[in-house]
């Protein structure tokens, strides 16, 4: 062993403090936190909203119709079950998204604005049907562009 | 940041950095992103999902939100904090917030199980306080 391979006490204590700053772990660890954030972003849940409009204080309209509006009444069964003007679209409760009910409440709307009529429709719930089945349907309304909707329970006016 | 050592005439040399910086500013981008989104609502609540419907405003100063949780087959609404088994004092206190600001709001974040008939009695509620523009919350996915 010759002498430069030795060194002197001062010089190890010297090389242990000026530790520089190291660049790659840096580099491992910030991809690891961008990783992680990455796949968070595909599986966030972002709170949404189905506007509404309660009846009493919404001004008149300006612009009025030509012609007599379209209703359409929605039932909601216990079942969940939806129907429009009493023929059942979508049967079973796994089909949230509806595809038959929204391409007929689609065409109903673009029928009543070929003929500049406004579409009414009226949201017949069972007592007992499922807020989450309402949902599906304002959900489907708001697919197809139709915003006025009424609201009732039973046999109750409702909104 | 600090300045990475360019080859001159030969190899041109990696350089770190750029790479450094431009790393930070995704990690940045997405940290702000899944931030952002942090759902704020009552853990006893099941929202329904809504896929179609519109993404939320942030307007927190204009708005009450209105939890109704489903709990052993009976509905309880929730505002501040606060159980309403008698909705006159929630009527009230709607109204009175109404009444100082009438652009107030009320979102309605109803668990999905609830019967369509305890959504009206909510509705009606906001009603009675005055209250025209409401909203109903959903998630976006499942």
């Amino acid at each position: 062993m010759s002498a430069h391979g030795r060194k002197k006490p001062r010089e190890i204590e010297q090389e242990q403090v000026a530790v520089g700053f190291q660049i790659a772990p840096m580099i491992d660890v910030v991809f690891v936190i961008m990783l992680f954030f990455m796949v968070m972003v595909g599986s966030v849940k972002v709170e949404r909203e189905l506007k509404s409009q309660l009846p009493g204080l919404a001004p008149p309209s300006d612009s009025a119709p030509q012609e007599m509006p379209d209703e359409i009444i929605v039932g909601v069964e216990e079942t969940g079950a939806v129907t429009l003007n009493e023929e059942e679209f979508d049967t079973g409760r796994q089909d949230k998204a509806l595809p038959t009910f929204i391409d007929t409440l689609k065409r109903l709307k673009q029928e009543a604005d070929n003929r500049n009529a406004k579409v009414i429709v009226t949201i017949q719930a069972e007592e007992q049907a499922t807020y989450e089945r309402v949902i599906d349907v304002l959900n489907a309304l708001s697919v197809a562009k139709i915003a006025n909707v009424t609201f009732t329970v039973g046999s109750d006016a409702g909104f | 940041m600090g300045g990475g050592g360019g080859g001159g005439d030969g190899e041109p040399e990696f350089q770190i950095a750029p790479m450094i910086d431009v790393l930070l500013v995704l990690l940045i981008f997405f940290m702000s992103i899944t931030s952002a989104q942090v759902l704020s609502i009552d853990k006893e609540i099941v929202l329904p999902v809504a896929k179609d419907a519109k993404k939320k405003e942030k307007n927190v100063m204009n708005e009450a939100a209105l939890n109704v949780r489903w709990t052993n087959g009976k509905a309880a609404i929730l505002f501040e904090n606060n159980t309403y088994d008698n909705v006159e004092p929630l009527v009230e206190k709607l109204r009175g917030r109404h009444d100082s600001n009438p652009k107030y709001r009320v979102v309605i974040r109803g668990d999905k199980r609830l019967p369509a008939i305890e959504v009206q009695r909510v509705m009606s509620v906001v009603a009675q306080a005055g209250i025209d523009d409401i909203s109903f919350s959903a998630l976006n996915k499942e």
